[in-house]
């Protein structure tokens, strides 16, 4: 099992917002999370990555067998968790192309290989940004700095490429997203499936799922996953609505 | 009878032992200034933040003591470690005394620069601490470029004092004045050594004709014993043009008043600053503009990243004058703390007397951001290395507004090494 979530209860602030989660995910599985708004999507993927604002009050999540929530945000990111930013923080001054190289070298210190060279990390960096269909020069701006919605979410599969994570979380990458970013942001998801990693899509809508297709899709509802199921699901809920989800969640 | 807190005698005394000549009459006059006035007090508006009490204590012994010729040693090695690390033509004031006569590559075509002494150049004594400076000065130099006159290599004066055996002062006097339509690049450069503690006073006037233009680094980087006032007085004639930087990247207590007089219609004056407080700093930055005639433009940036029990200032005064129609005034000031005992006083001042302005002004004080922070760990960077990255990209606005691009390199390094020492004593 590489991803196992049992009742976790999380609350920021004072407000309980997870309120007994449970999610199992193996290595090589696509889970798709959808939800109303407020039910808890964000707080799953912050909880896993380890941000200091949401407080696990009980319940456990376990990576590859060992407890995270003991880990430090970065400790997580160094044994192959990404998050994807719903909203990818602009920080001007720090060098995105500086920033991409510490991140790769920070998880290959981890795993006790060499650094890579400017030379090897430029050449795979301009690899990738063509798949994604990134101007190459976004390697010499500010982390995000100016960037526009679609660009910051494609900076953010960037990122996802060149650290090849053991398991993904993407939260509502494909927000605010025009046709072409949506499918080029799929590329990359996609590009990145194998047999040992997982990836976890956060998403308020159907869409993203015609060209990411999950093997679950999992209904988030008052901070429960209330249904399960495989991709049919998620277009049963494009027709009847969350309303249908929360209906069948009270009963 | 005293010029608080200064003694006549001692004062007398070490006027008494300056060389006799065209700046005698000037200097008794500066004493008989300083007698009216007095030194700034904290009860003073201007100085309300900056205690100079303590510099002046040391002012005090070190009259007692006699002057004292700076140690060779020290000095020399820091004057070429500067030389090396910087190419310009550089003019050397150890202790308040000019070294050498200027350097044969100063006479080249374009500018010349004499002593005081030996010129029509007059010290100003209009402020109590200009003066002070007037009293006790050995000598100044007087910097003026030619008319049309395009200098390509940096101007360098390197400010050094050095105190070991008693505490010391230096007056430090620089008069450079552009003629029409020249161009010329400045570094000023202040560094220290020596066990004893140091107070030294500059005075930079600085003069732009019609269609000149300057662009003008400073640096100040002395040892954590000295203390400095400074003042700089600019004029800015029709057209001319001045992108000024300046670096407080150590010292004890700095004290520095940037006034730019606009008296010519087209004038632009670009001004930026970035400070860098430690345990037991105060670092003040005052500013003042005065626009005299539109349209004119006046902009100013000053970070400060304090770290530790250190209180920085900044004020910044903007005057625009009846009659100065287009004016286009702009400041910002923003400071980082980063420990619970850092201080700032921060303070923009506008007064606007004309119809036709567009003035702004913005202040802000704060720590590191937060979602930031979380999302470099989230890529993997420790904590420690997340607050650097942030605070270096704070101080990197500024190093890139620097107008040198050949010593950028240079500062990008001071500011790294200087971050790290502040890290390595505070951060959590």
């Amino acid at each position: 099992m590489m991803l196992e979530i049992e009742n976790l209860k999380v609350k920021t602030g004072d407000v309980e917002i997870l309120r007994g989660l449970s999610l199992s995910v193996n290595a090589g599985e696509v889970h798709a999370i959808m939800g109303p708004n407020g039910s808890g999507k964000s707080t799953l993927a912050l909880a896993i990555a380890g941000h200091d604002d949401y407080i696990v009050t009980d319940g456990s999540i376990k990576f590859k067998g060992s407890n995270l929530l003991e880990l430090e945000p970065e400790e997580r990111a160094r044994q192959g968790i990404f998050l994807g930013f719903q909203y990818p923080v602009e920080i001007p001054g720090v060098n995105n192309a500086y920033l991409l190289k510490v991140a790769v070298n920070a998880v290959r210190r981890h795993q006790g290989l060499d650094e890579v060279d400017a030379f090897e990390f430029l050449k795979l960096a301009r690899e990738k940004m063509a798949l994604l269909g990134m101007d190459p020069q976004f390697l010499n701006r500010g982390v995000n700095e100016g960037f526009s919605g679609g660009e910051k979410k494609r900076n953010e599969i960037l990122q996802m490429a060149m650290l090849e994570p053991t398991l993904a979380i993407l939260d509502e990458t494909d927000s605010g997203l025009d046709i072409d970013a949506l499918k080029a942001v799929a590329k990359g998801v996609n590009a990145l499936r194998s047999d040992d990693r997982a990836i976890i899509l956060v998403t308020h809508y159907q869409r993203l799922l015609d060209y990411i297709e999950p093997d679950y899709v999992h209904v988030l509802s008052q901070g429960r996953i209330v249904r399960s199921g495989d991709k049919s699901l998620a277009v049963q809920l494009e027709e009847k609505g969350y309303d249908w989800v929360r209906e069948a969640a009270s009963a | 009878m005293t010029v608080s807190p200064l003694p006549m005698d001692a004062l007398r005394r070490a006027m008494a032992e300056l060389p006799g000549d065209r700046l005698t009459p000037v200097r008794q006059a500066a004493l008989a200034r300083l007698q009216e006035s007095g030194l700034p007090t904290t009860r003073h508006e201007n100085w309300k933040y900056t205690d100079l009490s303590g510099a002046f204590e040391v002012a005090k012994r070190a009259l007692e003591a006699g002057s004292a010729s700076p140690k060779d040693d020290g000095v020399q090695a820091e004057i070429d470690a500067v030389r090396n690390s910087i190419d310009a033509h550089w003019l050397v004031i150890a202790n308040g005394r000019i070294i050498g006569e200027p350097p044969p590559d100063l006479q080249t075509p374009g500018f010349e620069v004499l002593r005081f002494s030996k010129s029509s150049t007059t010290p100003s004594i209009d402020e109590p601490l200009t003066a002070l400076n007037a009293a006790l000065l050995e000598d100044g130099l007087s910097i003026r470029i030619n008319d049309g006159a395009d200098i390509s290599k940096p101007i360098g004066i390197l400010v050094i004092d050095n105190a070991d055996a008693t505490p010391g002062m230096s007056q430090v006097r620089v008069a450079i004045d552009l003629a029409a339509s020249s161009h010329a690049q400045f570094v000023e450069y202040h560094a220290s050594s020596g066990s004893a503690e140091h107070y030294s006073n500059t005075v930079i006037d600085l003069t732009l004709a019609d269609d000149a233009n300057v662009e003008y680094l400073r640096v100040q980087k002395r040892s954590l014993n000295h203390s400095q006032t400074e003042r700089m007085n600019v004029q800015l004639g029709c057209n001319s043009r001045l992108c000024h930087c300046g670096f407080d990247l150590g010292g004890k207590l700095s004290r520095n008043d940037l006034n730019i007089d606009i008296t010519g219609a087209g004038a632009d004056a670009s001004f930026n600053g970035l400070f860098m407080a430690g345990d037991g700093q105060h670092i003040d930055n005052h500013t003042r503009v005065d626009h005299r005639v539109g349209p004119a433009r006046s902009t100013q940036e000053y970070r400060g990243i304090l770290s530790g029990a250190c209180r920085g200032v900044w004020n910044g005064k903007v005057i625009v004058h009846d009659g100065a129609d287009g004016t286009d005034a702009r400041q910002a000031n923003h400071n980082l703390l980063l420990s619970r005992k850092a201080e700032i006083d921060a303070k923009p001042e506008l007064e606007i007397y004309a119809d036709d302005v567009k003035c702004s002004h913005g202040t802000t004080v704060g720590q590191l951001d937060e979602a930031a922070l979380f999302y470099l760990r989230s890529r993997g960077l420790d904590r420690r290395h997340a607050r650097q990255l942030l605070t270096h990209a704070f101080a990197t606005s500024v190093i890139s507004k620097s107008p040198l691009p050949s010593v950028e390199g240079l500062l990008r390094e001071m500011v790294e090494a200087r971050l790290n020492e502040l890290a390595a004593s505070d951060m959590p």
